[in-house]
């Protein structure tokens, strides 16, 4: 019930004009941007960030949820138009809704998506809203060991378990827990690998980071490697509604790909790549037209769609409940929450009921708000993929780079944001992940934080991460999660040469 | 049997950047409250991570290449355009050092006509042209609407900034 009733007090937060403007200011704006080819709603969330340094908490956070809500879907259009997935969750929307563009039938596929999206993302905000609760009452419990343990199972899903390489992955994360050193150690003020550099004593902030890899880094990708490739785009043609038989598929697929979409997200296993690939190939096995697959059929849209948004809203759970971000979004939603000195946690649901609670009933609205927005809209959005891929990508880069240069007013970090840039070019070429890296730059200061305090309390005791039983068994998933599939493997690899 | 020098080179990088941050640990105080480590343990664990996901990243990119890489045929991608990535690079390097007395307008609208031109944009007065619009429009936003505060550089006396 306490659940219900911060929920009543977050609607009287989310339904007061000036904050349903910012919901739909960020509905909006999280569409256009996300509707360009190649940004996806990471980089989306961290180029618009500089746009809220003059609002309150409050209307900025309701803003950024509208970006992330509108970004997903905006996102979800391109790649049933373009073929162009922005970000790896969008991969199995593509194999089929570009197929379903092809043979003319892109509204429908559209139109799948973007009830799919606004079915699972409202069934995902009504478990986070049950949810929510349920994980501080335990999060309350937990002291420095605890949250030590549940980073590194956060860490470790993230680098070692999702994504193609064990070894890539981790690379990736080392690299990101390396740049989240620099800086003034929190705890004894003793400057690190800052070389002397003021602008280098603050850290590195993640914004850099990730506009960085996603936006410098796509662009020199892209225009080196793809730009001179012949693109097509396919037209917008025939109805946008669906038929009594594209509901009758789309339903079922919605409603599985929820169930499947918002566990992965809430549990700190982060992306949501994974979840979309189980549910496209659950409709697969499921459908009664397996002919379709492969050149169009409308469950494999409504399905990996409906678990990309759920899995998106599942992530917010430890995000919010937990202040752990377990994608590179919700990692840049986490600098919005400190860039106002908020720090997500199960306090914050104490301190600031109104800003949580507002936020999540937000997220009712926002959903609404893409609905009835989007549909309408749709072919403004599709004019948005017409823009010239010269100009697009010159914009992008403009935008970048005003985002860094404003946070220090410094050309540092203009330099820092280019050196990021190419090594997220080289990231993108060779197929290293770039998530962990920003999940390890945010997170690895979190996670000393509590590592050291642990410590301090247990007078130097390294036994206290094993011995209290809630560490421990975090610990323990950790390690099963890293050492099964190796000896799987290596199982299945002796069998072979025997 | 695929060996891909890039790969091995990467390899070193990271174990380069491991050594580093092991040496840079070195000079770390070691400052031991009651936590018994300092600021100088955690750069330590980082160190010793880079250097053994290196190490790893070296094996297989000798033993094979490393696991799992797309496959050529997976990939839809040209050959390497050097013009394509020196135009944007270029661009980026001259916006950084334009910003601070062209100001952000004049910076802007060149990163602009130079990623065009990576693009394989070959009419650079007209981009230009936009980039200084786009440019110009953003900076008053910020600036008037935001007040965030942006270089106004040469173009001070006319649109205002710092």
């Amino acid at each position: 019930m306490e659940a219900f009733a911060g929920l009543l007090q977050g609607f009287d937060v989310a339904l007061k004009p000036i904050n349903l403007l910012w919901g739909f200011i960020g509905v909006t704006l999280g569409t256009f941007v996300g509707v360009l080819p190649g940004v996806g709603p990471a980089l989306t969330v961290a180029m618009l960030l500089p746009l809220t340094a003059q609002l309150d908490p409050t209307g900025a956070l309701i803003m950024f949820a509208g970006i992330y809500y509108g970004a997903m879907f905006g996102g979800s259009t391109t790649t049933i138009l373009l073929n162009t997935p922005g970000e790896s969750a969008s991969i199995a929307t593509a194999l089929e809704g570009n197929k379903m563009a092809k043979a003319g039938r892109a509204g429908p596929a559209l139109a799948t998506s973007a009830i799919g999206s606004f079915v699972a993302g409202t069934i995902a905000v009504v478990l986070l809203t049950l949810l929510a609760p349920v994980v501080v009452e335990v999060a309350l419990k937990f002291g420095p060991a605890e949250y030590f343990a549940l980073m590194v199972f956060a860490f470790t899903t993230v680098a070692a378990v999702l994504g193609a390489s064990t070894t890539r992955g981790l690379a990736s994360l080392f690299v990101g827990l390396m740049l989240g050193l620099v800086g003034i150690d929190s705890q004894t003020g003793q400057p690190r690998f800052a070389f002397g550099v003021p602008e280098l004593l603050d850290g590195i902030d993640v914004v850099v980071l990730a506009v960085g890899l996603f936006a410098v880094g796509e662009t020199l990708y892209v225009a080196a490697y793809t730009s001179r490739l012949p693109e097509t785009l396919e037209k917008m043609s025939g109805s946008i509604w669906m038929s009594a038989q594209d509901w009758k598929r789309s339903v079922p697929a919605w409603l599985r790909a929820t169930a499947i979409g918002f566990p992965f997200g809430s549990i700190p296993a982060g992306g949501a790549e994974i979840p979309t690939f189980l549910s496209y190939s659950l409709e697969k096995k499921l459908t009664k037209h397996p002919e379709e697959f492969g050149s169009g059929a409308i469950e494999g849209v409504a399905g990996p769609e409906a678990a990309n948004n759920a899995s998106a809203t599942g992530v917010l759970v430890p995000l919010l409940t937990l202040g752990i971000p377990t994608s590179a979004t919700a990692a840049i939603l986490l600098t919005a929450f400190q860039n106002y000195g908020i720090q997500p946690g199960p306090l914050l649901f104490q301190i600031q009921p109104d800003l949580v609670w507002g936020l999540i009933a937000s997220m009712y609205v926002g959903n609404v708000i893409l609905l009835v927005l989007n549909l309408p809209l749709i072919g403004i959005w599709v004019k948005v993929l017409s823009i010239p891929r010269p100009m697009l990508y010159a914009g992008i880069l403009v935008f970048a780079t005003l985002g860094a240069y404003s946070l220090h007013q410094s050309w540092v970090d203009l330099a820092t944001l280019y050196v990021f840039g190419l090594l997220g070019f080289v990231m993108r070429r060779f197929d290293i992940p770039v998530a962990p890296a920003v999940i390890g730059l945010i997170l690895g200061p979190l996670a000393e934080t509590q590592f050291r305090r642990a410590l301090s309390i247990s007078q130097g005791d390294a036994s206290v991460f094993l011995t209290q039983p809630i560490s421990a068994a975090f610990l323990a998933v950790t390690a099963a999660l890293v050492v099964v599939p190796w000896l799987v493997r290596r199982r299945r690899r002796l069998r072979k040469l025997g | 049997m695929r060996r891909s020098g890039a790969e091995v080179a990467l390899s070193l990088a990271v174990l380069a950047l491991g050594a580093g941050v092991a040496l840079g640990t070195a000079f770390l105080p070691a400052q031991a409250g009651y936590a018994r480590i300092g600021p100088n343990f955690i750069p330590a664990v980082v160190a010793f991570g880079l250097i053994v996901a290196g190490a790893f990243l070296l094996v297989e990119a000798l033993g094979g290449g490393w696991r799992s890489m797309p496959e050529p045929a997976e990939r839809t991608e040209h050959a390497l355009h050097r013009g394509a990535f020196a135009w944007i690079s270029g661009g980026l390097v001259a916006h950084m050092a334009l910003m601070q007395w062209a100001g952000f307008v004049l910076a802007g609208a060149v990163l602009f006509a130079c990623v065009a031109r990576g693009f394989g944009s070959a009419r650079a007065l007209r981009d230009a042209l936009v980039g200084l619009a786009l440019a110009l429009g953003v900076f008053l936003f910020f600036v008037r609407v935001l007040n965030v505060s942006l270089p106004g550089g040469w173009l001070k006396p006319l649109i205002g900034g710092v």
